[in-house]
């Protein structure tokens, strides 16, 4: 039977590549060793494929069809688009159509309905965590979409249940499979609004906190009437519920967390204990 | 509690920054902005705002991480976008 092996998060930005030069030297190397860390323990897991969550930032969807949730279900993805991701070491990305299929399968006979895509282009909330954590071999990567970009978004409930799933079909495929998720995104930040550039620390200390409590009923009360109000990158956050669902919402381990203005986002870095 | 901010957007708008995502196009447009807007029936109201850099108004009408990568792609500086942005 397949194995869940490691859960992690890892903030993403366009800034960690375009500016990373830019970033000043202390926090460039937190956020370094925080990806190297996770990159460590990723190494040390040996996962067979990871089951990565992150946002479609334009690059797959547009206005004319949004999807929730999709799933890459491809034997291969694209790498990213982006022209500044151009040094990105991989212009594909193994998937694991087997597997993929079955998480798809799972959550339509538990009452979910994903949207599938037998090719994504994985854009930089996919690879600049990978990249960052310098993983010497990258592992089949099985993408997982959720609309945090363009409203309106899943229920936050909905990504922990996402997340409960996908523990489900990972433990209820067949072949011996060493699986790891990775949700990318968060913590706070604004983007391309009048607050571009606000970070909110006590935001993201507070979640921060409430994830380490694993209380889901607070954690839930507290996302619900916060990210309304708090800039829209934010809502990235979704991606770490997946995670934290998938842990079986305990054990959760911060990395780091460090507000990096440069980058505009609050980084965060975290495994869960499983 | 679903998280649904208002949303108000311009079709034709958002399909000009969507598709100025590829390096190619954004250096046409940078080049030659009517000549590439001519391609999308734009309102013209729109089609003001775009050639007069009007981040105010064009934010109400698209998604903001699209409106970013479109003044990223048209050469505007991060500054610059969220000083206009905030109506300066």
């Amino acid at each position: 039977m397949a194995e869940l092996v490691g859960v992690f998060a890892a903030s993403h930005g366009p800034l960690l590549i375009r500016e990373w030069d830019a970033i000043p030297t202390d926090q460039k190397g937190r956020v370094a060793a925080a990806f190297g860390e996770i990159g460590r323990k990723i190494t040390l897991a040996k996962p067979d494929v990871i089951v990565e969550i992150a946002p479609d930032h334009w690059s797959n969807f547009f206005l004319d069809n949004i999807p929730t949730v999709c799933i890459g279900v491809g034997e291969t993805n694209d790498g990213p688009p982006e022209p500044w991701m151009k040094d990105f070491p991989h212009r594909e990305l193994a998937g694991d159509a087997g597997f993929a299929m079955h998480i798809a399968r799972t959550a339509l006979q538990n009452g979910f309905e994903p949207s599938l895509s037998h090719r994504l282009k994985l854009d930089h909330g996919f690879c600049i965590p990978l990249w960052r954590m310098g993983l010497e071999t990258l592992p089949r990567i099985v993408p997982m979409v959720v609309n945090s970009i363009e409203p309106p978004l899943p229920l936050v409930r909905r990504c922990l249940q996402w997340g409960e799933l996908l523990k489900k079909a990972i433990e209820s495929y067949a072949a011996p499979l060493r699986v790891a998720v990775l949700g990318t995104g968060g913590l706070s930040h604004s983007i391309g609004e009048p607050t571009m550039g606000a970070i909110d620390e006590p935001f993201d200390q507070e979640c921060i906190r409430l994830l380490e409590l694993g209380n889901e009923t607070s954690l839930i009360k507290f996302l619900d009437a916060g990210l309304p109000k708090a800039g829209n990158g934010t809502a990235e956050i979704r991606n770490w519920l997946v995670a934290h669902g998938a842990a079986g919402g305990r054990g959760f381990e911060l990395i780091d967390y460090l507000p990096v203005p440069k980058v505009l986002v609050g980084c965060g870095f975290a495994a869960w204990r499983i | 509690m679903v998280y649904d901010r208002p949303v108000m957007r311009d079709y034709w708008a958002s399909r000009l920054f969507f598709d100025l995502q590829a390096p190619a196009a954004a250096a046409e447009f940078r080049a030659d902005r009517d000549a590439v807007m001519k391609r999308y029936p734009l309102a013209e109201n729109v089609r003001k705002a775009i050639l007069d850099d009007n981040v105010p108004f064009l934010a109400q009408r698209t998604n903001a991480y699209l409106l970013r990568y479109y003044f990223f792609a048209a050469g505007m500086k991060d500054e610059e976008f969220i000083r206009r942005l905030r109506g300066g």
